[in-house]
């Protein structure tokens, strides 16, 4: 997984709003990509992109709605600011109910929209990391053999060695070399650590 | 009884096709092969009995001819023996006369073939002649010509011998045996037996055998010598030859058998066979071709009874026939297909039929009994019947005998045909009628019909008598709708001069007052052609008064309606316009912060600072460009101000919330107290504000139960400047936070609201100087209340 920096994506049909949105933000110290309709954003867009979406909801063509739509079909991670003016709270609502990140409406606060989007970045690095922790541990998991793997779910289910060996029939200097296989291809030192690798992946 | 119906059916058979037969002309063959096979035989038989008959014949021929013959031969031998019996006793000098006398006349008298029995000395001359009573010859009687010779050849060759035959004394054939009689080398003489042929035959020969065979005696040169043959046909085919060994003559004795019966006998069998065959090749000749005139017959029976057969199904009259009896016997595919009958279903039944209704069973029995008695109606029955479904129709049903080949009535033909459908057309026409008189009676507008030339009213409808009195019709046009009629210079043309080839024509059309009711009307009238060919004009005028008074109400709610509508696009430009301003100050705002942002960082250029500011205060321009705009408008819509009657608002404002509040039931309780001056204000803005309150009231009552529906709206005079109008509902209410917010733009609790309508109607109130507010009711429900500024006469 090739690690992109975070950006800040300004979806926004107003030129004005998207040149003065960059400007705030970059003073912030952001990477800002603007984009002048949900359909070019849709054209740039990649699975490896990182950060944050500030979408304006009132756009001619393709509303914010609709690309938020798009967006969750494709499987995007990245979270969603949404921005609208008056008379859109209902939209907005909608909007919150399937799934976005938050919302903010027109004219803004903008220490409100700063902080808003630190936290959108927050929950984006958040998901960055569990995603590779959980690909990780995959890869891992992935490596054990097939009697290894019955070991390690019989372990964590929480059966001493002699229960595993009766189970699965076979003896308990087996079942102890299975096990620190297991430990050690997993990258894990105590069972507690085991436990909790294939409980988040599971 | 039963054989006659019987008879009657088979009589019917000739409905049924002929049996179509194959051809097979080589079963035609058969007979005549049969025949000239059988002739052959016969000839051949005939032919073969015949061949064996005639060798029979012939075998026959041999053995008689043999024995005739051994016969002849054994009588020569005797009486050449007694010759020489006499000759010896003559040589040793024996024999006397007498002796001789004795012994040949005896020996003549049992031969009787042998005529005389003579001695003659050598030179010929009769000596002795025995018997002596003997006509044939004589004594001294000297032999001449070929007997003569005989007798030297006899003597010389000292050997007995036949004389050829000579013509005898009787002129009958007849020769000699001669016997030379020597003694030493001296001739003494010669006996000589006188002897005829026929006799020796007829002797010898029994009838038996004459009477089968002809005989013929021929010599050595076969010269015919004697024949008994008579006139009796002879079968040459059958025939054998003997030869007479004879010393020094040969004679040949020819048998030849009589025919058995006559010539042609033989024939007669293959003559009779020939014959026979003939006869019959000529009957078989005649039997083909009376059977090929048959199945020519037969082809053409087949074609009439196909044709016979597609007419009668293709025909939509049923047809049925019945014998004496009234069985039915033949029905069409029309009838069934009338009845819903099949055919098996129907044929061979007696009455009551299965397509009679119960109901008319008695009515169909008489009928059927009248037409088999022969006193069916020439115009024949009309009657009910029943379809297999039990669908009643009407047919008419004529009678007429049926006749068979033989002239003889087997029973009666009955056509049916459908009446239903004409009947039904009749009906139905009249309907047509009835209904085309009460279509045009039951119009509103007056039709009349006159004739173009003398003006006489033809035909005029109610309406028309409503309006210009009963009792029109025949009277003149002119004098009956003076009152209501265009000019006639007004007319398209003139309708006394229509050339009756342009018909029809429009003569005018256009709206006309009456002259006396007042009442307007839509006078359209055009010439037409006539039921009976002539020229007439047709004038239909529709009363149009309360359509011109609709026109005018209608044409003053438009103009209100467009009035009203510019008050309420005014609010949704304001919206937008709100949204617009939204952009630029945010985009001013974000310059504003980032500059800020940077500046307290310290870390910024000059030149970033002062674009970000320049596109700040582009931004302002823009917004500052936005507000113009809106200020534009609102100054094209300045308000008008006038004095006018509350009353007069209220009602305009009912009038386009009736709709609703009809539809919800909703009832609006209008209580204004009397005198109640004049008020100052725009118009329609009031009046919008009015509507806006009564919708919002009758909206608020959604969920209140029907009849607590109500919608009071009052008004009285606060002070000498003001006038308070008050619309209170039943409604939901308000909760106590919402009072206050509700007149904030864009606050609302409706669902489809867009939040701008109260905030607009209290800045038009506040406009006209006045107040809106709400309060809440003890009872539920909500008030809401507003001034206005009234009428101020006293001070100007």
């Amino acid at each position: 997984m090739s690690e992109q920096k975070q950006t800040i994506h300004v979806v926004d049909d107003d030129e004005a709003m998207r040149d003065s949105m960059t400007w705030l933000l970059e003073g912030e110290g952001y990477t800002v990509a603007c984009y002048d309709s949900a359909a070019s954003f849709l054209a740039a867009r990649n699975d490896n992109m990182r950060g944050c979406i500030v979408l304006d909801v009132r756009m001619p063509e393709m509303s914010g709605l609709e690309l938020h739509e798009k967006l969750d079909a494709l499987g995007s991670p990245l979270p969603i600011i949404f921005v609208t003016g008056h008379g859109d709270v209902p939209m907005a609502v909608s909007a919150l109910q399937r799934g976005a990140c938050d919302f903010i409406e027109k004219p803004f606060n903008n220490e409100e929209l700063l902080s808003r989007i630190k936290r959108a970045l927050e929950l984006d690095c958040q998901l960055a990391a569990r995603r590779q922790r959980d690909s990780i541990i995959e890869h891992r998991l992935e490596q054990l053999t097939q009697r290894e793997r019955e070991v390690m779910q019989l372990v964590v289910a929480g059966k001493l060695n002699k229960q595993i060996a009766d189970e699965l029939d076979i003896s308990m200097k087996t079942v102890e070399a299975h096990r620190a296989r297991v430990m050690e291809k997993m990258g894990v030192r105590t069972l507690a650590e085991l436990v909790k690798a294939v409980m988040t992946v599971n | 009884m039963a054989e006659r119906r019987r008879l009657a059916k088979n009589r019917f058979m000739f409905i049924r096709p002929p049996p179509r037969q194959p051809k097979q002309t080589w079963l035609w063959l058969a007979p005549y092969a049969a025949i000239g096979i059988f002739a052959l035989a016969m000839l051949i038989l005939t032919g073969l009995l015949q061949w064996r008959e005639k060798d029979t014949a012939l075998s026959a021929l041999e053995g008689d001819m043999h024995w005739a013959e051994r016969t002849i031969e054994a009588r020569l031998r005797a009486h050449q023996d007694f010759l020489t019996e006499l000759g010896r006793e003559q040589e040793f000098r024996q024999l006397t006369y007498e002796t001789f006398q004795v012994r040949a006349s005896r020996y003549v008298r049992d031969n009787p073939e042998i005529s005389a029995i003579i001695w003659v000395s050598t030179d010929g001359k009769v000596e002795w002649v025995a018997p002596n009573e003997s006509t044939a010859t004589f004594v001294g009687e000297q032999l001449t010509g070929i007997r003569l010779s005989a007798l030297q050849e006899a003597l010389r060759t000292r050997r007995e011998l036949f004389s050829p035959d000579y013509a005898g004394a009787d002129q009958r054939r007849a020769n000699d045996l001669i016997l030379p009689v020597q003694q030493g080398s001296a001739d003494l003489g010669a006996f000589i037996a006188m002897q005829s042929l026929e006799g020796l035959l007829r002797v010898t020969l029994p009838t038996s055998f004459t009477s089968r065979y002809s005989l013929s005696v021929v010599d050595a040169e076969n010269r015919e010598v004697f024949s008994n043959s008579s006139v009796r046909p002879t079968d040459r085919r059958i025939s054998g030859t003997i030869s007479l060994d004879l010393p020094s003559n040969r004679l040949g004795l020819n048998i030849v058998a009589y025919r058995s019966g006559g010539a042609w006998l033989p024939f007669v069998p293959a003559a009779l066979i020939v014959f026979l065959t003939l006869i019959a090749t000529a009957t078989l000749l005649q039997l083909r071709r009376h059977a090929r005139r048959r199945a020519e017959t037969e082809e053409q029976l087949r074609a009439a009874y196909a044709f016979r057969q597609a007419m009668s199904q293709s025909l939509v009259t049923g047809l049925r026939a019945i014998d004496l009896d009234g069985r039915i016997t033949f029905v069409n595919a029309a009838f069934c297909r009338m009845t819903g009958f099949e055919e098996a279903e129907l044929v061979g039944v007696a009455p009551p039929y299965p397509y009679w209704p119960p109901e008319e069973f008695d009515q169909l029995q008489r009928n059927i009994d009248q037409a088999l008695a022969g006193q069916a109606p020439p115009g024949g029955f009309e009657m009910r019947i029943m379809r297999k479904n039990g669908e009643r129709f009407d047919v008419r049903l004529y009678f007429s005998p049926l006749i068979d080949a033989g002239g003889q009535q087997i029973g009666w033909i009955a056509s049916m045909n459908d009446i239903t459908e004409p009947k039904r057309a009749r009906v139905e026409l009249e309907r047509a009628h009835e209904r085309f008189v009460t279509v045009i009676d039951g119009l509103d507008t007056a039709v009349h019909v006159a004739d173009a030339q003398s003006g006489e009213i033809l035909f005029a409808n109610r309406a028309f008598q409503h309006i210009f009195g009963f009792d029109t019709v025949g009277r003149d046009s002119a004098l009956v709708t003076a009152a209501c009629r265009p000019a006639p210079e007004a007319l398209a043309l003139d309708p006394s001069d229509i050339d009756p080839f342009t018909l029809p024509v429009e003569i005018f059309d256009g709206e006309i007052q009456h002259a006396l009711s007042g009442h307007w009307y839509h006078l359209h009238e055009r010439a037409i052609r006539w039921v009976d060919g002539r020229t007439v004009r047709v004038q239909l005028a529709a009363d149009i008064t309360d359509r011109k008074h609709i026109d005018e109400v209608n044409l003053q709610q438009q103009k209100r309606l467009e009035q009203t509508s510019r008050l309420i696009t005014m609010g949704e430009m304001a919206s937008s316009l709100a949204h617009e301003l939204n952009q630029p100050l945010s985009a001013i705002a974000n310059y504003c912060a980032g500059c800020v942002k940077r500046m307290q960082a310290g870390n910024y250029k000059l030149e970033d600072l002062l674009s970000a500011m320049q596109k700040a205060s582009d931004q302002a321009e823009r917004a500052g460009k936005i507000i113009r705009r809106m200020r534009d408008m609102v100054k094209k819509s300045d308000p008008n101000r006038q004095p006018i009657a509350l009353a007069e608002l209220l009602d305009e404002a009912r009038a386009f919330a009736d709709i609703e509040a009809q539809r919800t039931s909703t009832q609006i309780v209008v209580d204004l107290p009397e005198n109640l001056p004049k008020i100052v204000v725009d118009r329609i803005m009031i009046e919008q504000v009015l509507l806006n309150l009564i919708k919002n009231g009758i909206e608020a009552m959604h969920d209140t139960p029907v009849e607590r529906r109500r919608l009071s709206i009052s008004a009285r005079q606060i002070d000498e400047r003001m006038l308070q109008v008050e619309v209170a509902d039943n409604g939901h209410g308000l909760a106590e936070e919402d009072v206050e917010k509700i007149f904030a733009p864009f606050y609302t609790t409706k669902q489809e609201g867009m939040g701008i309508g109260l905030a607009i109607c209290r800045s038009i109130i506040e406009f006209h100087q006045g107040h809106l507010w709400v309060e809440a009711r003890r009872d539920g429900g909500t008030v809401f209340r507003f001034t206005v500024p009234i009428e101020e006469i006293d001070d100007e």
